[in-house]
């Protein structure tokens, strides 16, 4: 069916819902003010013209440069493994798509640290002599986080392609190549720009990373340059303009991202496989699969098993059962926050077809990727003091809401495709059927997505482990989370304790992406 | 949760009138790993409400750099008594924003030359390169046998702009070399593994084999062979000489609790005090401790190369540029 036809004919069936519409807005309009407001803590507390420089056309050129790779990268290394992924069965398979859908979330640091215990000087496979530092290694650690990530998405989007699709196309014999093209492909190509964004704007502003896996002042970033405007030179003109400019080029990015993606084609729940591909091809997707388990396992593996030697150090100390109830807070908290942010942006998206209106409500929730880290931190404290209250009171909403807002484009990229696809295959039936919105929700969307929800709640939990650049000033004596406290350690030379940490919170996140999507999966169908 | 609870209901508390203290709060802004559980911070705050009748609060920040940045935000309105922790580097900016006072504290006692009136040293320790004794048994010896090893010679730095080390290694070098110092960091560009953004990354990845050597302190050494029992690292002492980072506190002129401040840091200085740093914070202490002073720290390098705060505070800028631009 050609395109135009299939969108002109949604127009006409799509439910009305000026709720959903108003209640999106007023929440992407409240993500946008909050950012609006935190930069003009800053400028309002900035004096005259910045005093120092920085050298932006080279940092935007190697940054850009740097983002392009990674994500080109990412992504097909994503379709790849979600198409080995979505055709085999094998014991474990759950256990080693929570294991990709975790790097993403796993601090940077532990990542890199795990990638050259395999692949480094003295690493398992040091003997190979592959260059681990430089642009290439900063690369490979970005598609180590991001390709996993991606396969992990696109895999639930194969997942959900119809079963009725699936048995046309078996009666129809189409080998591998025109299966994928015709049935695959337009499943995947709705997430694709989305994702495509949230990769390049999380290598764009990666830091640590970059630093540690850079080789030297060569390859940095645009957010070196802003945190040492603020840190060393206390220029925060200078880091307002920086922010402004890596903002804009970010804005671009997730602008086209916006405009570019397709409505996503229809959905329905995971069923067994009973098309198998022919065997040179399962031969291939074993292979794909082979050298991803390879490649994106080992480093984290590496990460559990470093973590072995100071577990029984660890495990007695009372600020790290502290640290853990912390974070699960934190992690329960902004995560459910994600999810109801997430959920009714995705919807109001989902009501409407007009392009600009799509945009205007999905182009805040990427906000916080945009943002540098250390200008967020800034201004939150700065309004937080303006509010008159304590920095380190206000420490847990800031991080939960913070935490929120990063984890919100990984959870748009997750619900809003099935939502408009809904939207687009069962429009006519809600309005022939005249269901109210909360009974479109409740029988119709949410049994659907329910176990998207599960992995968005996943994602948002996991990802308040990882991140704390927004208090860095806040001051956090009692306030400590499990990243916090790892860091700690690293800085008092408590390596082994460190990497126990680390391994304990992997161990966490791939729980949390091994048990919840299910869970909420049979939540969903208990209730329908 | 229990945490989160508790942080909501001090929001709330907040808008409700603070009951009546009985015992001042000393508030001491700091770096995080100075008030970590394993830091120095814990030991200090013990012994000192053990006499002061007063309470010790630490609002601990990344960095000290970051502690003073928070001062510099909050203006006269901190709730900051001290700083605690920052050095001879950052001295001069600090004491450019006017808002420390002298600390009046009698530093006859220490056995430290470096004295100021507005910041008294707590600890010190010197820049080294760090190495692992059974791989590399003939460290170099100076910056110039470094550059003259082969290029799979590696080191890790940190980046001068984000990192106290960092700066420390460019001051170093501008130091020793002077007029001369692109000429070193030039020569040093193909032995630079990476230049990480904080030193625990930097050491993390020297302690995983990845680099022959890291940038750090002389007293690193001393921490594995108390804390890890482990003789194997050593730190090379350069022929130019090394340069000091001297730690040190002052106290806000907005503080309405300046005498106990003082109160604080004559404990920080004073024998009690100090025994607590060596063992925790993993640098030496400025009076002679004697025996108290673990062996394994040895002794102070020979050669130490002087540092002039004025000219730090001027030049600081643009040596980080021009080092890294002869290593970009």
């Amino acid at each position: 069916m050609p395109r135009s036809a299939d969108q002109r004919s949604a127009d006409r069936t799509l439910p009305y819902r000026p709720l959903r519409l108003l209640g999106g807005a007023v929440l992407a309009l409240a993500i946008a003010a909050l950012i609006v407001t935190l930069f003009w803590s800053i400028t309002a507390a900035t004096t005259g013209a910045p005093t120092s420089s920085a050298d932006v056309g080279y940092l935007i050129y190697i940054s850009s440069l740097q983002a392009s790779l990674s994500t080109a990268l990412s992504l097909m290394v994503g379709v790849a493994l979600a198409w080995s992924l979505n055709r085999l069965r094998f014991p474990g398979r759950g256990l080693v798509i929570g294991l990709f859908a975790s790097a993403i979330v796993t601090p940077g640091l532990v990542i890199a640290f795990g990638l050259l215990s395999v692949w480094g000087r003295s690493g398992w496979l040091g003997g190979l002599g592959l260059p681990v530092f430089g642009l290439g290694g900063v690369v490979a650690a970005h598609i180590i986080l991001d390709g996993a990530f991606a396969a992990r998405i696109l895999l639930a989007r194969l997942d959900a392609i119809p079963e009725m699709r699936l048995k046309t196309g078996q009666s129809l014999a189409l080998d591998p190549w025109t299966r994928f093209a015709i049935i695959d492909w337009p499943a995947l190509r709705g997430t694709l720009p989305g994702l495509a964004a949230i990769i390049f704007l999380l290598a764009f502003t990666s830091f640590p990373i970059v630093l540690l896996l850079g080789g030297g002042p060569s390859v940095q970033t645009l957010e070196v340059a802003i945190y040492a405007a603020v840190r060393l030179d206390f220029d925060l003109s200078l880091a307002v303009e920086l922010a402004l400019i890596q903002i804009a080029v970010c804005a671009t990015i997730i602008i086209a991202s916006s405009v570019l993606a397709p409505i996503s084609s229809s959905l329905d729940r995971p069923t067994e496989p009973r098309w198998r591909d022919g065997q040179a091809t399962q031969m291939l997707q074993w292979l794909i699969l082979g050298v991803a388990i390879l490649g994106f396992a080992s480093p984290l593996i590496a990460v559990l098993l470093d973590g072995i030697v100071g577990l029984s150090d660890v495990l007695v100390q009372r600020s790290f059962w502290n640290a853990v109830l912390t974070s699960v807070g934190v992690g329960a908290a902004s995560s459910v926050l994600a999810l109801i942010l997430a959920l009714a942006i995705a919807a109001a998206r989902a009501a409407t077809v007009s392009r600009a209106a799509r945009t205007i409500l999905g182009a805040p929730a990427y906000a916080y990727l945009a943002v540098p880290a250390v200008a967020l931190s800034l201004g939150a404290f700065l309004f937080v003091r303006n509010l008159g209250i304590a920095p380190d009171l206000a420490a847990p909403v800031v991080v939960i809401i913070a935490n929120a807002l990063l984890s919100l484009p990984f959870a748009m990229a997750t619900l809003a495709p099935p939502f408009e696809a809904i939207a687009r295959s069962r429009g006519k039936l809600i309005r022939s059927l005249g269901l109210s919105g909360t009974r479109q929700f409740l029988d119709v969307e949410w049994p659907l997505i329910a176990r998207d929800a599960g992995l968005v709640l996943a994602l948002g939990f996991c990802f308040s482990l990882g991140d704390l650049g927004v208090i860095a000033l806040f001051g956090t004596q009692d306030f400590v989370t499990l990243p916090l406290l790892m860091s700690r350690a690293l800085g008092a030379y408590r390596t082994h304790d460190a990497a126990t940490i680390a391994a304990l919170m992997l161990v966490l996140t791939i729980a949390a992406f091994v048990a919840l999507p299910p869970l909420f999966e049979r939540l969903s169908r208990a209730r329908s | 949760m229990y945490r989160l609870a508790l942080a909501f209901a001090a929001l709330l508390a907040l808008a409700l009138p603070a009951a009546a203290e009985e015992k001042p709060t000393l508030t001491i802004y700091t770096y995080d790993s100075f008030a970590a559980e394993w830091g120095p911070g814990p030991g200090l705050k013990s012994g000192f409400e053990a006499t002061c009748n007063c309470t010790v609060d630490y609002v601990a920040a990344e960095d000290a750099i970051s502690a003073l940045r928070r001062v510099q935000l909050e203006g006269p309105a901190t709730k900051a008594d001290l700083v605690v922790g920052l050095d001879n580097f950052t001295a001069g900016e600090a004491r450019a924003t006017g808002l420390f006072v002298p600390h009046g504290v009698d530093t006859s006692g220490l056995a430290l030359p470096w004295t100021d009136p507005d910041f008294l040293p707590f600890d010190y320790g010197y820049f080294a390169y760090v190495y692992d004794k059974t791989k590399t048994p003939n460290p170099p010896t100076s910056f110039e046998a470094l550059i003259a090893l082969p290029p799979s010679f590696k080191i890790v730095i940190m980046d001068p702009r984000s990192s106290t080390p960092g700066l420390g290694n460019v001051v170093w070098i501008k130091a020793a070399y002077g007029d001369r110092a692109a000429e070193i960091w030039a020569g040093l560009k193909p032995h630079i593994l990476t230049m990480t953004r904080g030193w625990s990354e930097g050491y993390g990845l020297f302690l995983k084999g990845e680099a022959d050597m890291a940038l750090s302190y002389s007293t690193s050494p001393a921490y594995h062979a108390i804390a890890e029992n482990d003789d194997k690292y050593g730190a090379a002492l350069f022929t130019e000489g090394q340069i000091a980072q001297i730690e040190v506190s002052g106290i806000l002129k907005s503080s309405p609790h300046q005498d106990l401040a003082r109160q604080f840091l004559a404990y920080l200085s004073s024998a009690a005090g100090q025994k607590v740093i060596p063992t925790t914070n993993w640098m030496f202490p400025v009076v002679n401790l004697g025996a108290d002073l673990p062996g394994a720290f040895g002794a102070p390098p020979a050669k130490i190369l002087p540092v002039d705060e004025a000219s730090v505070t001027a030049n600081s800028k643009a040596w980080i540029e021009e080092a890294l631009a002869a290593i970009r």
